[in-house]
Order: C-alpha cells, then structure tokens, then sequence
C-alpha cells in the first residue's frame, strides 16, 4: 500500500477561481435576497400566516440535517475503526461544519428581526428545543474544529479517537434535536410524532453522504487528482443501505398514521389528494430520490462514476422534496378544531392553504448552499484536507 | 448647559403634579376609551389588584362565550381591530394579514347543523407557544394572559407553529400609524393579549364589550365571579380539549 | 506574506514606522484643545415643546445618560409583570407613550413631526450620536388624541430644574458627558 499524502489544492488556477466565483455569486444572490426581504417586510415572499415556513427553510434544515450526514464518515473511520474510510475523515469534518454553517445562515437571514441575534444568544428559554439547538449547532462547530485538529496535528493524533467519539455523540443528539423541531408539536397532525427525531437522524445519514460523494467526486475530477474504484464502491453501496433505511422510515411513518384514525387524513393528503404535495412524494421522493437511486447504484450502472453521481443528485433532490412535503405540505394541510365539522372563516380554517414558493425565498436558500460551498472550496486550497491521490494502491489497505 | 434655570415655575408644577395624580389613571384609561364604543365599563373583581404590585396567579382571567345567543360575532372582530389598530396593512395578502379574533363557521354535514363562534387566542394554562419560544418572548403571565413581548420577540414563527388554534399572526410589513396601547411592528408575532391593558385598568376586552352579554369575562379563580358561576351552571366546553392543554377561554354550545 | 515583509521594509527603511504612531498622537492633543465654549453648535438640536410646566421624571443630564436602562427596567415590569403604577399612585416612569405625549414635536403647519422627520425628539439626539433606536417599529412615533397629558411623576427629590420650552443646541461636551462614568453605579 502506497502512503497517504495530504496535500492542500492549488488555488491560482483559472478552474479554481471559477469556482469560488460562482460560489461567491450564489451566496452574494441570497445576502441581497435575505436584505430584500427583511428590508421590505415578509409580504414579499410566499409565506404567510397560514404557512408559516417555506422554500428557505426547506433548504436550511436540508443542509443542517446533510451536515451531520457528512460528518459520518468520518465517525466510522474514528468511532468504528474502519480505516480504510480515514483518508476521508478529514473533508467529512470541514464538510459538515460548511453545511452547518451555510443552513444556519439561511435560517438566521430568514428571521423576522435578524437584527436582534444578539437577544437570541442571550435571552433562553429551557423548555424550547430551538435553543438547545443553538447549542447544539454551536457546539457542533466547535467539537468538529476540535476533532479536525486532533487529525490533522500530528501531536495530538492519539486524540482523534475520543474527539471523534464526542462528535459522533453530539451530531446524533444534533439531528435528534432538529428533528424534534417538529416531533414536538402536538398541534399539527403531521408533526405530533415521536418517529420524526430518529426518521431526521436516518434521512441525515442518507443525504450528508450523498452530498459527500458528490464534493468528493467533483473535487477530485477537477483537480485531476486520482480517485480509485476501491473507495468509491465501498461508499457508494453505503449510500444504497441509507436510502434504503430512510426508506424505511417513511413506510413505518405513512403507516402509523393511516392506522391511526386521527392522523389518517394527512397521510391519505399527502399519498393521493394533495396535489403538489403527492406529486412531489411519489415523482420526486420516492421514484426519483428512492427507486432510481438505488437501481442506479446497485445495478449493472453501479460502477459509472457519473451514474453514482446521478444517483447523488437525485438523492439530494429526493431530499429536499422529502422535506418540502414534511414541511410545506405539513402546514398547508388544516388543523381541526372541530373534528368531523366542515368549517370555513376568513382565516382559513378548513382548507388547504395555498403556497407558492417566491423568488426571494428561493435565492435565500440557494444562498445558503452557495456558502456552504464556498466555504469548502476555500477550505481545501487552504489547508490539508484532500489526500494527494486516492487510488486504489493508497486506499487499498490489501493492495500489493 | 444651556438650560434656564426658573424656580418659581417649579412650585406651581408640583401642586400641579399632586392634584393631577389622582386623575391620572382615569385620564389614561379615558384616552385608551376613546376609539372604542361608549360606556366604558369598569370591571371590578373580588381580588383586584392594584397597578403597583405584579400580577399574581391568585386571579386567572377567562371568558365564556355563549355561542348559543344571537349575536354579530364580526363585531367582536371590527371591535377588536379598532382597539389595537389591526387591519392597516397595505401590501400584505389576506392570508398574511393579522387577525387577533376570527369568525369560525362550522356545519355538521351529517345533521345539516351549523353555527358561527369566534376564536382567538385561548390562554391556554399549559401553552405550547410558550414553551416553543427559544427567547421567551412568547409568555405567560402569572394572572393567565398569554402574550407576546415583542421587544424580545426575534420573528422565528416557531410559537405560530406550535400553535394548536392558530390564534398567531406575523407582521409582514413595516408599518405606521399604530395605536398607543398596541405597539406593533415588522418582523414580530402577535396575537390576542385579552385586551391586556384594558384588563389591568379594570375595562372590559374590547371583544366582550361589544358582545352584548354573549361573551363573559371574569376571574376563572373567584367561585363568586360570573364566569365561575356560570361555568358551575352551565358547564363549558373548551375547543381541541383532548389536547389537555386547559384553555382560559370555554365556550357554550359546540 | 510578501506583502506584509515588504510593507515592513520600506517603512523601516525609510524611518516611517512611526509615522502613524505620530500621527495618533498628535491628534489626541488636538482633541483636548476642543472648543470650550458654552455653545459650539456642533451637537444635536433638540426641541422643548410647549408643555405647560411639567416635569420629566429625571432630571436632564439624569434622564440623558439613563434613558435606555430606565426602558429596558420599566419596559419588563409593564409588560411581562404587569406593574403600572408606581407606589405612591403615579403612573410608573416610563410608560413610551407618556414620554411621546410630553416630548412630541410640532412643526411649523402644527402637525406633530414623525419618526422619519429629523426634529421629532428621540431621533434629533439619536441621529447626530449615529444610534439606531427600534422603538418606533413598533411604539406609536407621536401623541394619539390631543396628546395633552398631565404631569408624569412627584419624583420625592425634584430639586432638579424645569426645562422651558425651545429649541436647544446641546453641546459636545454634554454629549461626552452622556457616557457613564467608571465606576458609577448607574445601571
């Protein structure tokens, strides 16, 4: 087995200031959205008093619950001993702390009062999840930065086993929280279940991996830099099991509900009469973000890198639908008041409220995903984080 | 400093003080009347509270609203705009629009019955809106009222969320022109605060007042009150009760 | 890298080095040489409405340096513990729309001056010290009605001075004299 190289990659190439330039515009966009809408007022976007959360929170918990995701690799090289995964370890640490951070900018751009953040970081209150979700969020960054540093400074290499358990604990309390961000509300029928947290948790595994792969395979194609087979098959048919177990979950969560007499008719909205929101669920989430994926990874394509990365694009858009019908779709569907009634009033009870993603919505988003890139492809030319070459005889710990 | 010194003007503006003090609260609570229909009632309660001391949870206020008399609920809505100011907003959509109190029509389509009843916040005793707010500005006070402190409140929508009764409105746009009693602007949540200031000047919520008897309002604590009697009497049901969270507001006939 | 080495060597070699530390200094003499006088012109100009005698609940220099924190104290015992009166039965010191009624503003067509308007009270300060204020996102910028109210408080010990109604131009000094002393016990 050849050694293991890290090496930072070379930033004054004209590929690399493209990148980081579109980045840069793609974050700069959602700044001047988020200025838009805070200067203006919410009026200007889609949501409303009815649906409260839209397009820019769908990407925002998108990439959070992705950031812990990505985290994962690292933890099974760490927490799980699997070697072969640790030449990965360290993108996977810069990666989840890129996402976290462009999800959290979105989020935070997208408040009422951005202007009073300072209240939110000194004003708690105990019994709410959001806050021990700052915490959470903030100590995330932190023990990532930890656990990054106990890899790459050699001195404190005999250190990475703990930081990497603590990270590994932390990012399961973390997705736990974000989940329970809905699975808390009693209010809501599509909310009011405790299968949300542990559902989060499975669905970051999925997604932060598939957000993984892709930033792996795209950096070392551009930087021409060897990525052999052996590392990707092993991730790739990973990849497959989580998509499978999110899979999984969503059978498990749709099932309950249709049982349940009181949560029956959310389910039977989002599976047959929801309109957009069945569209989305059985087009986008499950044929396309589901079923495809895992014939394209498993079948006869499953050793076309540009197939693999198909099925990470599709995932990552399986995701975000998934999460545009948990969300969306969750709080157009009415709440009832009066169980067995037709009701009607000049707040909408009673019906479908309507909601149509605006563009400032949806630049605030992107944005967030524009910096969470940004923010990786500044990391990797400045420091080690991409191992020089990943073919097969560096990776391979049984090649000759 | 620039400023002029003048004595004898200081004299005068003392007895001034002392005779206006007394007239101050009813002056206050005459200027909050203004916009408001006439017979300003006061509201006396066995364990009334002076303005001095904090609320205290020896009193829970609460209503009864009777859905079985014959009244213009949207009275109690134009009543309710009027008095906090509501409804001036220029750009925003119907359904980004604040509405504290709404007119719920509600028809059982197996029998053919149907009603109107109107629905606000509930002050609920256990309010997950409460519970939700990562600032607290969402809150409770200890005399049952449920409102929002919009000087903490940073516009997560979270508690509009967790609301079960959708009683929670967001600000959409700056706005102008707003009423001294009901401080509200951009980028906030708000919602019904039972007439607060009203309440602890010993009036009636703007929505009761206008009720005509309809809607009655008292200490849920005070066995003697009418509320309390009523409730004895009649019983009282309180909307989505199964979800335990023991709402001040009950109603009669749903 | 390159560029701070370079930067170095140059202003070493040419004895500049201690260019800006001169610079500083210098300009900290001459801000002690700023002008004296009574009136200078340069701070805000603010507007003592006609308001019959009455008497604001501190005295001026007082209520300058303690504005926010009176606020932010009035604002939490109002608001979140439902205290609105003081003990003596005055209203309690504070209440936003009670400053607004006494300090509001008329111009010259004898409507009362907005928010957006550089002489309405709060914003003549807050402008010229570059402090954004919140308040009036929310609180009503001008008096509802008539606006005429009667006197705030019988604060015990008002030996302090009754303002007469004008137009003041408040000076740097004062201004400077706005930031709490170290070690007082303002709060």
């Amino acid at each position: 087995m050849k050694k293991l190289h890290f090496l930072e990659v070379e930033g004054n190439t004209k590929g690399f200031y493209t990148f980081l330039g579109l980045f840069g515009l793609i974050s700069l966009i959602g700044v001047l959205a988020a200025y838009y809408m805070e200067h203006n007022g919410h009026w200007v976007t889609g949501m409303s008093n009815q649906v409260i959360w839209g397009t820019p929170h769908v990407f925002a918990i998108f990439l959070i619950v992705a950031a812990s995701g990505a985290l994962n690799v690292a933890s099974i090289s760490s927490v799980f001993a699997k070697t072969t995964y640790k030449p990965l370890a360290r993108l996977s640490g810069i990666l989840a702390m890129a996402l976290l951070a462009g999800g959290l900018v979105v989020l935070l751009l997208d408040l009422g009062r951005p202007d009073r953040l300072i209240v939110a970081m000194t004003k708690f209150n105990f019994v709410s999840i959001f806050t021990w979700n700052i915490f959470l969020y903030t100590g995330f960054m932190g023990i990532v930065g930890i656990y990054l540093w106990t890899m790459m400074d050699r001195p404190y290499n005999n250190f990475t086993k703990k930081a990497g358990m603590l990270a590994f604990i932390w990012r399961l309390i973390l997705t736990t929280g974000t989940g329970s961000i809905f699975g808390f509300l009693i209010a809501r029928e599509a909310y009011d279940a405790a299968l949300l947290a542990p559902m989060f948790v499975i669905m970051s595994f999925s997604y932060g991996l598939a957000v993984f792969m892709l930033v792996l395979m795209a950096s070392y194609k551009y930087t021409q830099r060897n990525l052999g087979d052996f590392l990707v098959n092993r991730l790739k048919n990973l990849l497959g099991v989580f998509v499978a177990a999110v899979f999984y979950f969503v059978v498990v969560y749709h099932l309950t509900n249709l049982y349940s007499t009181d949560h029956r008719e959310i389910t039977v909205f989002i599976l047959t009469n929801g309109g957009i929101y069945t569209f989305l669920f059985w087009v986008v989430q499950i044929i396309l973000g589901t079923l495809l994926p895992l014939i394209l990874l498993y079948g006869p394509t499953g050793k076309n890198r540009t197939m693999i990365g198909l099925a990470s694009v599709l995932i990552i858009l399986g995701g975000l639908a998934q999460l545009y019908v948990i969300i969306i779709g969750g709080q157009v569907y009415p709440m009832h008041l009066f169980p067995g009634m037709e009701v009607s009033s000049s707040f909408y009870d009673g019906v479908v409220a309507s909601y149509a993603p605006s563009l400032p919505e949806f630049l605030l988003g992107l944005g967030g995903v524009g910096v969470a890139l940004l923010l990786v492809t500044v990391a990797v030319a400045a420091l080690k984080f991409l191992p020089a070459s990943l073919s097969d005889e560096v990776a391979n710990p049984h090649s000759k | 400093m620039t400023i002029n010194i003048e004595n004898e003007k200081l004299q005068e503006d003392t007895q001034q003080v002392e005779s206006s003090r007394r007239n101050f609260i009813f002056g206050s609570v005459a200027a909050a009347g203004l916009t408001v229909a006439p017979g300003v009632m006061l509201y006396q309660t066995a364990n009334a509270r002076s303005l001095s001391e904090k609320a205290t949870s020896k009193v829970r206020w609460g209503m009864l609203v009777d859905t079985t008399k014959k009244v213009d609920w949207n009275k109690c809505v134009d009543a309710c705009n009027k008095e906090h100011g509501l409804d001036n907003e220029q750009h925003s959509r119907d359904d980004q629009k604040t509405q504290y109190i709404r007119v719920v029509d509600v028809k059982n389509k197996g029998t053919g019955y149907s009603m109107s009843l109107p629905v606000m916040c509930q002050h609920c005793e256990h309010p997950p809106c409460v519970d939700v707010c990562p600032t607290g500005a969402s809150m409770k006070r200890p005399d049952g009222i449920v409102l929002v402190d919009r000087h903490t409140c940073i516009g997560c929508r979270y508690c509009m969320m967790a609301c079960p009764y959708k009683a929670r409105s967001f600000v959409h746009e700056t706005l102008t022109d707003q009423t001294e009693n009901t401080p509200r602007g951009k980028g906030c949540v708000e919602s019904c605060n039972m007439c607060v200031n009203r309440v602890d000047n010993g009036q009636l919520p703007a929505c009761v007042e206008v009720s005509d008897g309809a809607i009655v309002f008292g200490d849920l604590n005070d066995p003697q009150s009418d509320v309390s009697k009523l409730l004895a009497k009649h019983g009282g049901k309180q909307i989505r009760a199964d979800l335990k969270l023991n709402p001040g507001v009950h109603y009669q006939g749903i | 890298m390159w560029l701070h080495q370079n930067f170095n060597s140059f202003f070493k070699s040419n004895g500049l080095h201690k260019l800006p530390l001169t610079v500083a200094g210098l300009a900290l003499i001459a801000s002690f040489n700023t002008v004296n006088a009574s009136q200078d012109g340069l701070g805000p100009k603010i507007t003592i409405q006609e308001s019959s005698g009455k008497s604001c609940v501190l005295p001026s220099e007082q209520m300058r340096r303690e504005h926010p924190d009176l606020l932010k104290h009035d604002r939490v015992q109002t608001l979140r513990e439902g205290v609105r009166a003081q003990v003596d039965g005055s209203t309690l010191d504070g209440s936003l729309k009670q400053c607004v009624n006494c300090h509001a503003v008329k111009d010259d067509n004898n409507k009362f001056v907005r928010i957006d308007n550089d002489q309405h009270f709060c914003v003549s300060c807050h402008k010229y010290a570059a402090v954004t204020i919140d308040c009036f996102q929310c609180h009503r910028d001008i008096p509802e009605g008539s606006g005429d109210f009667h006197a705030l408080s019988s604060h015990k010990d008002a030996s302090y001075t009754n303002v007469v109604p004008g137009t003041y131009s408040i000076t740097v000094k004062d201004m400077a004299n706005i930031a709490p002393e170290v070690g007082s016990d303002d709060n």
